[in-house]
């Protein structure tokens, strides 16, 4: 394990904005952006911080305590030019850029836009597209039951790793307390993915120009597994990793393996 | 007191147990219509509404909702403007309440201004503007708004409305969510510098406050049953009405009940258990819960609230499975002869304080006939108990049409 995660709060936006940020590891930086549900501290990040310095921001509006903070990023241009803004006081110099489902389309966008910000770029099974013929139930699972939700992101949602990701607290209080933030964080996200996650990324993704990795799992029921090849024909010279048995999380349905091909093209 | 006659607009032949597998709102398939039948359920709404202001009701209220089985109203002025006209025509005194368009669902809010000036003008300034921020199945899954900007929309399109309907010269408008470089609507609502401005909502103390703050009206609606929730929601409003400084002028509260009257309490519950039941069930009941709040659309602290609280459960949330004792015994519908229905209604209208009462007497299945017997009942036998209800205290109704006042109208 890489230690301790310390949290710092930077001051972006014209000081409007006070992104959180959670800090581990050592070694060159790495910039994690989360999914829909907001940031959970987890094993891949505990891998990722033995070899370099993971800087986790987490969504505005989603740090406890703060959740008007959203009200500060009027559109995802802004929101855009905050984790730019973000990346630049922190001084981090050309950190690697991770992100997962929702925070693979905020990675993605911020090469896009910003393209000598990252050094290389790991998708895991990034929002940011449509394809007419493979629809995103992104409305689907965010209005419908909780206890649904995990079909849509694990092939395997009896795992360890699935059911560690849903656990709420036993006590009403705190569990109250935990549903309330949890569905915030989700309306915190989605202010810039509803009802379709499609930004104009497509017409952008030419101007990635560093390595990227993209990993895929083969069942993922979110965002249909034909969306890799998509990323992959869009960004010249990526790579992409397709997983069997693997759902949308891919560090959880599939935790050794997609570890492999990540650190693999981490390492290289 | 005022009374106003309130329909939604169901497709009336709901198949048995629909809400054992589908929805009624956002996903509800179509396949279950028979063309015919939407036809005449849609028209009876009309006609009925027509009875009620022929019958002696004041006013005549519908509200929207798109793609639902329930309210089959995607634009409620379109139906108001009919009774409107219509009204008119024969010289009947109705005010028409809009309980409305949302402001919340909108991408077009200076229609809404439009529309509802319009309606201003023909029904000869009888229109009660009706400024609901919109369900959020409505606004967030119809209308596929982001649920965090619900109510940011919500504000910017009310002040763009009232400035839209009062500012004499054209303006620009820069805000956030529209942008308009001429605005100049034509016509403007002949209730200058607007028309009476009634708010529903659930009661959270963020919509009373800016609802009192504002000088509006606070319309609640029963279908959590008055017995459950309306204690909690009224004495919270009042209190925050005396904090504010408003006086407790029942006029400044509207209530929508549903009710069922007939000869005698026996005949009612024959006539009408039945279509209230599969109403609530295959109606609100199959709202699924979820689609109520889409992440975002609460805040975090009210969610919280929400689940630790400790007051009353309303009925909302039950009407998968209610029952008629459950739907009569919380109020949820209030069902006998006139003299029973009478006194429950004064009795609750007494102990809240509503001036502006509203009665829904259309349900799900009901066939014309049978809703226009409980109108005409309901007029005959006991409106007329209810209209003096607030005639003592002496309060004046500023929150309602000012028809009489404006030069030219019939």
């Amino acid at each position: 394990m890489a230690g301790a995660v310390r949290d710092e709060t930077v001051e972006v936006w014209d000081s409007r904005l006070r992104l959180h940020v959670k800090i581990a590891g050592d070694g060159p930086p790495l910039l994690f952006c989360h999914p829909l549900s907001g940031l959970a501290w987890s094993p891949l990040l505990d891998r990722l911080a033995e070899r370099h310095t993971v800087y986790a921001p987490e969504h505005p509006g989603t740090s406890p305590g703060d959740p008007q903070a959203i009200r500060e990023v009027q559109t995802y241009w802004e929101l855009l030019l905050s984790y730019e803004e973000l990346v630049s006081k922190l001084g981090l110099e050309r950190p690697v850029g991770l992100g997962q489902s929702f925070g693979g389309m905020v990675a993605a966008d911020l090469a896009a836009s910003f393209p000598p910000l990252f050094s290389s770029l790991v998708l895991l099974s990034p929002l940011g597209l449509w394809l007419d013929d493979a629809p995103i139930p992104l409305m689907e699972m965010v209005s419908g039951l909780p206890s649904d939700v995990p079909k849509y992101l694990y092939a395997h949602p009896d795992s360890e790793a699935a059911r560690a990701a849903q656990a709420m607290p036993a006590d009403p209080a705190q569990q109250a307390k935990a549903i309330a933030q949890a569905t915030w964080n989700v309306g915190c996200t989605t202010k810039f993915a509803w009802p379709i996650a499609d930004h104009g990324l497509g017409r952008r993704l030419h101007r990635v120009q560093v390595p990227t990795l993209i990993v895929w799992g083969r069942e993922d029921a979110l965002v249909p597994v034909g969306y890799a090849k998509e990323f992959g024909r869009r960004i010249a010279g990526s790579r992409v990793e397709v997983l069997d048995d693997c759902g949308h999380v891919v560090q959880a349905d599939q935790p050794e393996r997609s570890w492999t091909a990540i650190s693999r093209f981490l390492a290289s | 007191m005022k009374v106003s006659l309130f329909e939604q607009v169901p497709y009336r032949y709901m198949p048995e147990g629909f809400e054992n597998q589908h929805n009624s709102v956002v996903t509800a398939p179509y396949q279950v219509v028979e063309p015919a039948r939407m036809t005449e359920s849609l028209f009876s709404a009309y006609a009925e509404l027509m009875a009620g202001a022929r019958a002696g009701f004041d006013g005549i209220c519908v509200t929207e909702h798109s793609q639902s089985s329930y309210d089959i109203s995607p634009n409620p002025t379109l139906l108001a403007s009919a009774v409107a006209c219509a009204a008119r025509a024969e010289q009947l005194d109705v005010a028409i309440t809009v309980l409305g368009r949302s402001l919340g669902k909108t991408r077009e809010p200076l229609k809404i201004a439009e529309e509802y000036a319009l309606l201003d003008c023909v029904s000869g300034g009888r229109l009660i503007a009706g400024f609901p921020v919109g369900l959020s199945y409505d606004a967030n899954l119809n209308a596929s708004l982001p649920a965090v900007e619900t109510r940011e929309r919500y504000r910017e399109h009310r002040e763009l409305i009232l400035k839209a309907w009062s500012e004499p010269r054209p303006f620009p408008w820069n805000g956030r969510f529209e942008k308009y470089g001429q605005v100049n609507i034509w016509p403007r609502p002949v209730q200058q510098p607007h028309p009476p401005i009634w708010i529903p909502g659930t009661g959270s103390p963020g919509t009373l406050r800016d609802i009192l703050q504002q000088d509006y009206v606070f319309v609640y609606l029963s279908w959590d049953g008055p017995k459950l929730t309306g204690r909690q929601v009224f004495d919270r409003y009042w209190e925050l009405a005396d904090e504010l400084g408003r006086d407790r002028n029942p006029y400044r509260l509207a209530f929508l009940q549903v009710v069922a009257v007939s000869e005698t309490d026996e005949r009612a519950e024959r006539e009408y258990a039945r279509h209230l039941e599969a109403h609530y069930r295959s109606g609100l009941g199959a709202i699924p819960h979820t689609a109520m709040a889409v992440p975002g659309y609460a805040e975090p602290a009210a969610i919280e609230g929400m689940l630790r609280s400790t007051g009353p459960a309303g009925m909302l949330s039950r009407m998968k499975t209610a029952t008629y004792a459950e739907i009569v015994d919380s109020q949820v519908a209030i069902v006998g002869s006139p003299a029973t229905v009478a006194d429950q209604i004064e009795a609750f209208v007494r102990e809240f304080r509503i001036g502006n009462l509203l009665v829904m007497l259309q349900n799900g299945s009901m066939p014309r006939d049978l809703t226009e017997k409980n109108i005409s009942l309901f007029a005959g036998e006991v409106l007329p108990r209810l209209r003096p209800v607030w005639d003592a205290e002496g309060w004046e109704n500023h929150w309602w049409p000012r028809a009489a006042a404006i030069e030219g109208a019939v």
